[in-house]
């Protein structure tokens, strides 16, 4: 039993992209430009639009790249737009993304912040009292 | 009262141009038969319209078509424009040769992706399955015929035969016999080679041996061989070609085919997950070969006499002033080298795959595909290979000595002083060496396995850079032996006697690394053109042969990356003992 406090996180939601294999770089990268903190990647194998498209669809990697990303709701449809057009995710057989509500996170938080968000939830909450 | 709005909602208002759709509305309602059962849903062929059939196709294409112009284009470019500046020598054929880049870089492209689409699956199924169904030495014999098939499909070897060509009978005789008539017979001693080793490469995975003995056993005799052919003044020549072929063999289909067999038989017996099990084959693959092309070249001189190898290539060259047969001449001649190279080996996997496994393919469409992709590419490869790069490296190979020897084609050659001459053909060599290995995609692929495996404490720009200073030095060293016809043997020697010393004082993890690096090295564009550029380059100088350039070019790399590892392996040590020491001078600090 530990008295430590974990710091955890609300308010965010998880991205999940579903792209080609060697395309997740690209959107990570421009996911983080608009203001992303992390991702990871893993690799599957996916079905779908690939066998609906005959011949075309041999251009089609069935490898995959499985991006998810942890965002603030405030940033979520920042994040989320910017990652639908890096992927080019319009075209038919580039991927798939979809949201979902986390309840909470929790990760490293840098101490001070810590300190300074908590000192300001204090401040805030006696202030409307 | 001041207004609060969430910035969140805020932006959502600014930038959000979503339309919302339900996803309800989207899947389809399913049929019913007569007695209420759903029945399977079949979805119908989407219809594209053109410019989403682009917009699939574009990045399909674009992606590998860049990754075979990134390999070809800086090298050519170099080659002509060293030829143009330095050597002031206009680029004869320009068309023919651009044309023949051109269909290399289209046909390597059509290539590639048919072995992903079409060869791979066989090599996945086989490497998967066989092992858990046949018993060890059916597994091996398989293992064995395929080293073979593979060595024949391989895009490189192509280019020995068509090097063979420039050899003249009257100077070296058994090395005009092996590239001529027994051509065939020397790729099946290179793929016999290939495969022994991925035998014994495979049972190194399953006994868990270490590959320090195995490269001791291996290197005893061949260089025992090598010191007793080169005793005999007939066979000497032929010592640079059987060193390169080591080079020659191991390429973007052996390898990775190769290593999906010998992973998956490791993994069957339960063995599969050592960091270093990928590691092993491509060195043993690249190490054998020599040793078959030897005693192929021993049985030919002791079934022929010099005298008969040289009276039957006058009468081949007799026949050949004449018309070319249709199947000599050159689409022709391409078509049927690429469906000798590619057909085999399919039918042999095909075989092992309904014969021995009696499995199906899962999509024979898709693998037809593949097939006929990698066929077209190869044809087209071979094409550019004879048009584009083996003209283009004899050619810049045939000038660079204008540098510092009179040649009759150079008008006033030489160009520069004897001294200064050498030293820029030097240097020509080595940013060739240089820049082709950077370039090579398969050194990145090998640079990130080796960097998570040392856990960083080799990182991938250190590996790639130790194994293109590597090759740079070795093409060089190759070059300067042309110059000066130095015996292949002086140089090699000492340069494996000098690996055979580093290796033993070496961890195992470098060892793999540094053995194994020789053979990334060498893909399908490198091979060509430093092999052509060689003998162009011997043929200038009047040196017999202009083998062994891609033999230094593998002890090369060898040599620099176990040298870098030692290094590191110092360096670590040193700090551990400095930590220590300072531990001991300052303990108050650690409490």
């Amino acid at each position: 039993m530990s008295d430590k406090e974990i710091p955890v996180l609300t308010d965010a939601a998880l991205i999940t992209c579903i792209v080609q294999r060697g395309v997740a770089d690209d959107i990570v990268r421009a996911a983080q430009e608009v203001g992303a903190q992390g991702a990871t990647i893993h690799y599957g194998k996916g079905s779908g639009v690939r066998e609906r498209l005959g011949v075309v669809g041999l251009a089609i990697e069935v490898e995959k790249e499985v991006i998810t990303i942890v965002v603030a709701d405030d940033q979520l449809d920042r994040v989320f737009e910017r990652m639908y057009h890096a992927g080019k995710l319009g075209t038919p057989g580039m991927g798939m993304m979809y949201v979902t509500r986390l309840e909470k996170a929790a990760t490293y938080i840098p101490h001070e912040i810590v300190e300074r968000l908590t000192q300001r939830q204090a401040r805030n909450s006696s202030g409307i009292r | 009262m001041s207004i609060k709005i969430r910035f969140g909602t805020f932006i959502q208002e600014i930038a959000g141009r979503e339309r919302p759709l339900s996803y309800n509305e989207l899947v389809p309602e399913l049929q019913t038969d007569a007695g209420g059962e759903a029945l399977p849903y079949r979805p119908d062929r989407l219809q594209l319209r053109p410019a989403e059939v682009y917009a699939v196709i574009q990045p399909y294409v674009g992606v590998r078509l860049l990754e075979q112009l990134r390999a070809v284009v800086p090298l050519a470019l170099y080659l002509m424009l060293f030829q143009l500046l330095v050597l002031r020598q206009n680029v004869t054929d320009s068309t023919v040769i651009t044309a023949g880049l051109l269909s290399v870089i289209v046909g390597l492209v059509l290539f590639m992706e048919g072995l992903k689409v079409g060869l791979m699956p066989f090599g996945q199924i086989i490497g998967t399955i066989l092992p858990s169904r046949s018993a060890l030495p059916t597994v091996l014999t398989i293992t064995l015929l395929l080293g073979i098939g593979v060595t024949f499909a391989e895009p490189a070897i192509g280019a020995l035969k068509t090097a063979g060509s420039n050899v003249r009978a009257e100077d070296a005789p058994y090395l005009y016999a092996l590239l001529n008539q027994w051509a065939d017979v020397l790729v099946l001693g290179v793929g016999a080679g290939v495969g022994l080793a991925a035998v014994v490469g495979t049972l190194r995975f399953l006994y868990g041996w270490s590959l320090k003995p195995l490269v001791y056993l291996t290197l005893i005799p061949t260089i025992g061989l090598s010191l007793y052919i080169s005793a005999d003044p007939q066979l000497r020549e032929i010592l640079g070609l059987a060193w390169d072929c080591g080079a020659v063999t191991t390429g973007p289909i052996t390898v990775p085919l190769m290593l999906s067999l010998g992973i998956g038989i490791a993994a069957a017996a339960g063995k599969g997950d050592s960091s270093l099990s990928g590691f092993g084959i491509v060195t043993l693959a690249s190490l054998f070969p020599i040793m078959t092309v030897m005693l192929l070249a021993l049985y030919v001189a002791n079934i022929s006499s010099p005298a008969e190898l040289i009276a039957t290539a006058a009468a081949s060259a007799a026949v050949d002033t004449g018309t070319l047969a249709w199947h000599a001449r050159t689409p022709w001649l391409e078509v049927i080298g690429g469906i000798r190279a590619i057909v085999p080996l399919v039918i042999f996997l095909l075989l092992v795959l309904s014969m021995v496994l009696r499995e199906k393919l899962s999509k024979p469409g898709e693998i037809t595909y593949g097939i006929s992709l990698a066929l077209l590419g190869m044809i087209i490869f071979n094409i550019g290979l004879s048009y584009g790069l083996a003209k283009l490296g004899g050619q810049s190979g045939g000038l660079v000595p204008a540098a510092f020897t009179q040649i009759e084609i150079v008008a006033n050659s030489p160009l520069y002083s004897f001294g200064f001459g050498i030293l820029v053909a030097l240097l020509f060599a080595w940013f060739l060496g240089f820049g082709a290995t950077l370039a090579e995609p398969a050194l990145n692929a090998l640079g990130l396995t080796v960097e998570n495996l040392t856990n960083g404490a080799f990182p991938k720009r250190m590996l790639m850079r130790a194994v293109a200073f590597g090759v740079g030095c070795g093409i060089a060293l190759g070059i300067l032996k042309i110059i000066f016809s130095i015996p292949i043997i002086y140089l090699l020697l000492p340069g494996y006697l000098l690996a055979v010393i580093m290796t033993a004082l070496s961890t195992e993890e470098y060892v793999n690394i540094a053995w194994d690096s020789a053979g990334v090295t060498t893909g399908p564009v490198t091979v060509p053109l430093v092999l052509s550029m060689g003998i162009g380059f011997g043929n200038a100088v009047g040196a017999v042969e202009g083998f062994g350039i891609l033999s230094m070019a593998s002890i090369g790399p060898i040599l620099a990356v176990l040298g870098t590892g030692l290094w590191i392996q110092w360096k670590i040590r040193r700090r551990h003992e400095q930590s220590e020491q300072q531990v001991i001078a300052t303990p108050e600090t650690v409490t």
